[in-house]
């Protein structure tokens, strides 16, 4: 049990999927402008990289490795993140609206996401099984939501100061997210 | 529905193509990866388990048949006799697999030394089986009794990495086994 | 002749990838801790994007428009596949440098983005002369930056010795931080000149190019984009 606790708060914090993994900036900086897109952004990230994960898992263990396959993988798992994406879009639409209406616009992006791959690949090199598998990358998911949310914040007050011209927009959200990555360095003396 | 048809063929097309392209050059480059693989993984063990030959242990490998199963051997030649082999064997371990390269010293019939080549240990605890402290304790041991000292044996387990140290001294178990059903095949195949 | 100069020529400097375009951030940060990875990594998306545009070019007429994302994501994957034999063949430790970001060249916004921003819609001939153009631009910036990162933050480039004695390696430049901060402060340098320029001919400074990642294909598998 205290195993599964330490991968759980090891994946958020200490190994941040984008502050120490550099997986997922695309979207770190590109959607952290303002908070609430940010949160968005963040949950449909959780709930794609964990079916994502598990999905991918399952395809490796029962079909590339039977077949002799295994070198195919990267291009399996992007064929299957793509297709689940397009599904999980169509099956929101229909059955869960409000939950389209306030994540619907953020999956499309998701395809391009290199966290959600990212943690896929991890998982496979890393060799988890299949329950670790689905904790590791739900709790992978969270941290990537919990750097975006954080880094949102911190450009939204950013916003509002007088900064040098060329120093607005990416460079100081680029530089931001490289404090915060100091920040979470102190985490790694926790594990 | 004609579109229909032409995506679906285009999109099988397609896959066909790049699935047998893919295929072929995986036929090609297999036996370079798998020279790659020894030369960059396996050497450096290698070279720290065997001593004093003059050949290339990695190019005058031989596959041998154990228990239904294919071992990798490696052999250290001097003056044309054999003097000495190593091979890879694994075990489980706190973190995942062990995988232990074992060298035998053919002719006082002892180990000549163990090295790790790849592991998933907690750094800092278990990964410490493969520092020289412990593994320096299997060098010129006899071929019986390699035990821990909490099993009747003499090998001193680290403090607080009892699984990583059972999980190697279980895969020098398994490489003793190997060499010591096979040796004679060893002695003929590189005479 | 001079427009297949001008297509390869602007991703030179005009629209250089990384630092203009604000594109396939990851590999960027990720690799860029040494020189030698940053031109390794460039030279692997240097072949896929030449080949990838020059493919995508080339049946770009026979794709039915509602599933040439999903054509270009199955071009690019299998070049990727194809990188990564490559390079465990015969580039082996650089494969183990570059980890997972190997296999992740298929999702770099550059190989989508330019399938649909310019492969499909030009001849194989310009495709190319883009792809080369973008790849190299964007090897460029990886070893520049990951020159940057290892002279300031382990005293060496390339692994050669180029710091005097006493030299004192900020730790902090090859970690994520440093990977952050170095490309925030490149990137606002960058505006800088850029706004320099603009004033000596009169003009307004104007923010640099803001991140968007809807511009890059990332609509993805979409149906709507």
């Amino acid at each position: 049990m205290q195993e599964y606790f330490l991968l759980f708060i090891g994946a958020i914090f200490v190994n941040n999927i984008v502050l120490a993994q550099y997986l997922g900036n695309c979207p770190f900086i590109g959607t952290s402008k303002e908070s609430g897109v940010a949160i968005g952004m963040g949950a449909a990230v959780v709930f794609v990289a964990t079916m994502a994960a598990a999905i991918t898992w399952l395809v490796q263990a029962y079909i590339l490795v039977p077949l002799g396959l295994g070198f195919l993988q990267t291009l399996a798992f992007i064929l299957v993140i793509a297709s689940l994406v397009q599904f999980v879009e169509m099956f929101l639409k229909k059955m869960v609206p409000p939950l389209y209406k306030s994540l619907g616009i953020f999956l499309p992006l998701i395809t391009t996401n290199c966290a959600v791959m990212g943690i896929a690949l991890i998982c496979q090199r890393e060799e988890l099984d299949l329950k670790t598998t689905i904790l590791f990358s739900f709790a992978s998911g969270l941290g990537f939501m919990l750097a975006l949310v954080l880094l949102a914040g911190i450009r939204e007050r950013l916003a509002v100061r007088r900064l040098p011209i060329a120093m607005r927009g990416t460079p100081i959200g680029l530089v931001m997210a490289g404090l915060m990555s100091l920040a979470f360095f102190a985490f790694k003396g926790m594990i | 529905m004609k579109e229909m048809i032409k995506m679906v063929v285009v999109l099988s097309v397609l896959c066909a193509i790049s699935g047998s392209g893919l295929a072929a050059l995986k036929q090609v480059t297999e036996p370079i990866i798998e020279e790659q693989v020894l030369t960059y993984v396996q050497a450096p063990a290698i070279e720290s388990v065997l001593t004093g030959y003059d050949n290339d242990p990695i190019k005058d490998r031989k596959k041998f048949e154990y228990d239904g199963q294919v071992v990798m051997v490696f052999p250290a030649i001097k003056d044309g006799k054999l003097i000495g082999v190593a091979l890879e064997t694994a075990s489980k371990g706190f973190g995942g697999q062990i995988n232990v390269m074992v060298g035998f010293d053919v002719a006082a019939g002892a180990l000549s030394g163990i090295g790790i080549t790849t592991m998933k240990e907690t750094p800092g605890i278990g990964s410490r089986v493969a520092e020289s402290g412990f593994t320096a304790q299997f060098q010129g041991h006899p071929l019986k009794m390699v035990e821990l000292k909490s099993k009747g044996g003499d090998i001193d387990a680290i403090a607080g990495a009892t699984i990583s140290s059972t999980g190697t001294v279980n895969a020098v178990q398994n490489a003793l086994a190997i060499y010591n059903s096979l040796k004679d095949q060893f002695a003929q195949s590189w005479s | 002749m001079s427009k297949l100069w001008k297509e390869f020529s602007k991703g030179l400097w005009k629209e250089l990838p990384p630092f203009k375009l604000v594109l396939g951030l990851c590999p960027v940060l990720a690799v860029t801790n040494t020189a030698n990875n940053g031109l390794g990594m460039g030279a692997a998306v240097i072949f896929v994007l030449t080949l990838s545009n020059l493919l995508v070019s080339l049946v770009r007429k026979a794709i039915p428009a509602k599933v040439r994302i999903a054509c270009f994501i199955v071009i690019a994957a299998s070049l990727v596949v194809a990188v990564e034999l490559l390079m465990q063949a015969f580039s082996y430790p650089l494969y183990q440098q570059l980890g997972i970001f190997v296999p992740l060249i298929v999702v770099n916004c550059i190989i989508l983005g330019r399938a649909e921003a310019f492969a499909s819609k030009n001849p194989p001939l310009l495709s190319i002369a883009d792809g080369l153009g973008m790849g190299i631009g964007f090897t460029m910036s990886l070893t520049f930056l990951g020159s940057l990162r290892e002279i300031l933050g382990q005293g060496t480039w390339f692994g050669m010795h180029v710091t005097w004695d006493g030299f004192e390696p900020f730790g902090f430049m090859v970690q994520a931080p440093g990977a952050f901060v170095s490309l925030g402060v490149l990137l606002a340098l960058m505006n800088f000149m850029e706004n320099v320029r603009r004033k000596r001919r009169g003009l307004k400074a104007v923010e640099g190019p803001s991140h968007d990642c809807g511009s890059c294909g990332a609509c993805g598998s979409s149906s709507k984009c």
